[in-house]
């Protein structure tokens, strides 16, 4: 800053203000996880509850209130105060765009040009009515649900995997004094920053990608995401006319320097220096820069003609129209009729369409899921149904007593269930493969899956019987198989199951308690 | 240091460090004359932290086996996301009286650890065995979750079904390892005693030793050796174990065994189930190796 260190300026305060709501957002995100007891009480969640956009869209599917997205009110009403402060002061990923623009920043980054950027709110348009109609997509571009599941599939595993090769190395290689260092940061770092264990997560590399991407928008332009495709933007900025609070002062007569211009990050300046309140975030760069202070806070008129969306009629009606109809090509395809099998949805889904409305693609239910058992899907579940939550069981598997997914999904569309209903809930049924079950293939005795399943009237028995093994002898092996009533599809089974590669026992969505009839649709 | 002296001192450190694998061999042959016969010890009550107390008395105590400054390990069952009462993990307040046990005795530092089969936290949590610990308040008591550094490969130059495997440092490199066994059903090898508690201490996956379980047990069973077995039999699994999860499968039994040959150990607590020692492969394989005495006639039975 150009005035001396003595006093912050407005800027300076907003970057303050950033950097907390960033901290508490991280905090907020590393404790997403198990405490050591079954109740969490603080997750990530709070920022997606508190996402105007993402509750009218949940609601909008669901056609219903959701209670517990509610809290998003508050968002909308500040901003009836404040205009889109949130975007300026809170948003994480507003402020992780500002910090990363001096990397994308080149010469000769294009000055944004001021005026309304119609297409967020026919994005937003679109998303909201295929919402409405059953196509749900406003968890894609969303931007809490783009930088959660980036930072929960990739930054934080990659970050983790990267320091514990570090203090690996140095644990086996470096001399005891060098250890006597690195040990300690090492135990603080588990402690405060990694995860409890090293996580995998498919389309990790898809969501880092997007994620990399929404910040190197940059590169085009200054917090070109948050100007022309935020769609949370987009319903702050309709809010944000009415707003009684403003920026304002600069006039067309007011000097000649159009400081104001030159370092509006928004480009919400306009050559007359009027701000324009649906762009403001309220970064403060302009008070701060004016070199004759003359832009202030005021309560101000509302709207001047020039503050609508300005969305042409006709692009109005194709959005509407987009979202509308793109829905009815759904029914169209196969899983209509045949769901995936190996679609298992973690414990207190709702039903598939319930569901996939009300799922934001937060990543949360992925980030807690104590077996690292929940992945996001690609397309089995359909184009709609990316980076939705579905159990794998080879890489992890559903803890029996754990019922943390369901506490932290922001919308419901995972249930939360005591740990009583959550034992009684089947989201899938396991079976075997006797071409490679040991026991069945070769007559060598193997368990490990009876071992582990978890219902206190094990769901794998034995038939004891004798057969000739693969040496030629006679010997009485015991032979599991599965009690179908018994089974819940955890699919610890088939992630303890020893054999390489594919497990002998696999899990399917078979059977799971949600929608009883679903696999059974084209059934005799 | 300049860049230059850093990669000669990189170099340095790395020169130590050859693809060697650690050999741990005590002969089982030592081991027997030290002891002439085996010696083990039974003691019944309800007060579990006295129980501990009453069971190694007839052995001499724990300062027996805890030397003053001696590092300790003591290795329970906490292998299941399960709560005391469900008898699938070693009871906590056994496990707390036995720390506390070594560290009167002078133990400088005491480890508790397992390698878990359901997630660590919630076993170490609902086990009861982590706050068991810190309930001591002593900081030279730890429980610390496994760090997956620290399993190194070993030889099993006496394994016959097992020749290598991985096994956590700690259990190897400490001056007295108590091994501290929840007796309960097991599928596969109808019990779960002490030689089959040994399996929390080693790395890999763990499942392909089913193939061949009592003999590789045995075989563990020759590089990681317990100065002392206690084995808990405060309550008993006697069905759908080794987790269990229905009380009606649990029954009380207020007992505890304890002796310095893990093999005697578990031919004894086998009797505990109605089932003579010979029904358990391990024991038989650990006893063919020589690795101690599972004829209950041969073994000396003291009254705590």
């Amino acid at each position: 800053m150009h005035r001396s260190g003595k006093a912050l300026t407005p800027s300076g305060w907003r970057k303050i203000g950033q950097s907390l709501f960033l901290l508490l957002f991280l905090v907020l995100f590393v404790n997403t996880d198990y405490a050591g007891v079954d109740e969490l009480n603080w997750a990530v969640n709070l920022l997606f509850r508190i996402d105007p956009f993402l509750a009218l869209a949940a609601m909008l599917a669901a056609k219903t209130v959701i209670a517990l997205m509610l809290p998003a009110l508050i968002t909308l009403g500040l901003t009836l105060l404040f205009g889109r402060f949130f975007c300026g002061w809170i948003c994480p990923m507003g402020t992780l765009i500002d910090a990363s623009r001096r990397l994308f920043a080149r010469a000769n980054t294009l000055l944004p040009e001021p005026g309304q950027r119609p297409w967020k709110y026919a994005l937003l348009l679109f998303l909201l009515t295929a919402a409405l109609f059953g196509l749900p997509l406003a968890g894609y571009i969303d931007p809490f649900s783009l930088l959660v599941r980036g930072l929960t599939f990739a930054v934080h595993p990659g970050f983790d995997h990267a320091i514990t090769s570090l203090f690996t190395w140095t644990y086996q290689e470096a001399p005891a004094w060098i250890n006597s260092l690195t040990e300690p940061i090492y135990a603080l770092l588990k402690r405060f920053v990694l995860p409890f264990s090293d996580k995998v997560y498919t389309l990790s590399v898809l969501s880092f990608l997007l994620l990399l991407g929404v910040l190197a928008l940059n590169f085009v332009e200054s917090r070109f995401f948050c100007r022309k495709v935020c769609p949370l933007g987009a319903l702050l900025a309709l809010t944000a006319r009415f707003s009684l609070v403003r920026l304002a002062g600069g006039s067309a007569e007011c000097g000649q320097c159009r400081q104001c211009r030159a370092v509006c990050p928004m480009a919400a300046i306009d050559e007359t220096r009027t701000i324009a309140v649906p762009e403001c975030t309220l970064c403060l760069e302009c008070m701060t820069h004016c070199p004759r202070s003359r832009i202030h806070f005021g309560f101000l008129p509302i709207g001047n003609g020039k503050q609508g969306p300005n969305l042409p009629r006709r692009a109005m009606l194709a959005s509407f129209a987009a979202g509308a109809l793109a829905p009815l090509a759904l029914p169209t395809r196969p899983h209509a009729r045949h769901a995936e099998s190996t679609l298992i949805r973690p414990p207190g889904a709702l039903t598939e369409q319930a569901f996939l409305g009300q799922c934001v693609r937060c990543g949360e239910c992925m980030k807690v899921c104590i077996g690292n058992a929940l992945h996001a899907t690609w397309l089995e579940a359909g184009l709609e149904g990316i980076f939705t939550p579905r159990l794998i069981g080879r890489i992890g598997y559903c803890e029996y007593n754990c019922t943390l997914c369901g506490q932290v999904c922001p919308t419901g569309a995972i249930r939360p269930l005591s740990k009583v209903e959550k034992h009684a809930v089947v989201i899938g049924r396991a079976h075997f493969d006797k071409n490679r079950c040991l026991p069945y293939a070769s007559g060598t005795p193997c368990i490990v899956c009876e071992e582990h399943c978890p219902t206190p009237d094990k769901a794998i028995k034995f038939r004891e019987v004798e057969v000739t093994n693969s040496n030629g002898e006679q010997v009485r092996v015991r032979q599991p198989y599965v009690v179908d009533r018994l089974c819940i599809g955890c699919g610890i089974c088939e992630h303890k199951c020893p054999l390489e590669g594919e497990a002998a026992v696999l899990v399917t969505s078979a059977g799971q308690s949600r929608h009883p009839d679903q696999n059974i649709r084209d059934g005799y | 240091m300049n860049r230059r002296q850093f990669i000669r001192d990189v170099f340095l450190w790395s020169a130590g460090t050859t693809l060697a694998i650690p050999q741990f061999t005590i002969l089982p042959e030592a081991l027997a004359a030290e002891k002439p016969s085996a010696l083990l010890s039974i003691a019944k009550g309800g007060d579990y932290a006295g129980l501990v107390q009453r069971v190694l008395a007839p052995l001499g105590g724990m300062g027996h086996f805890v030397r003053p400054g001696d590092r300790v390990v003591v290795k329970p069952n906490i292998g299941w996301d399960r709560s005391p009462e469900q008898a699938a993990n070693t009871h906590p307040q056994v496990v707390q009286a036995v720390v506390r046990q070594a560290l009167e005795a002078g133990a400088k530092k005491v480890l508790v650890f397992d390698r878990t089969c359901n997630e660590q936290r919630r076993c170490y949590a609902n086990s009861g065995i982590e706050q068991a610990i810190r309930e001591l308040g002593d900081s030279r008591a730890t429980i610390e979750h496994i760090d997956s550094r620290k399993f190194v490969p070993v030889q099993i130059v006496k394994g016959k079904s097992l020749t290598q495997w991985e096994i956590y440092k700690d259990a190897l490199d400490c001056d007295c390892y108590i091994n501290l066994p929840v007796a309960k059903h097991h599928g596969l090898s109808r019990l779960t005693l002490g030689l089959k508690n040994s399996m929390g201490v080693i790395g890999g996956n763990r499942g392909s030793l089913h193939h061949d379980l009592g003999q590789s047990l045995a075989d563990l069973a020759t590089v990681i050796k317990p100065k002392l077995t206690i084995i808990d039999a405060t309550r008993i699994l006697l069905n759908n174990g080794p987790q269990g999860g229905d009380l009606k499968d649990v029954r009380r039994t207020d007992t505890l065994i304890a002796s310095a040959d893990p093999v005697a150990a578990d031919a004894y607590a086998t009797t505990l189930f109605d089932l003579p020692p010979y029904a358990i492969e391990s024991t038989v394989a650990a006893a063919r190796m020589g690795l101690g005495e599972m004829a209950l006639d041969r073994i000396t039975v003291l009254e705590g």
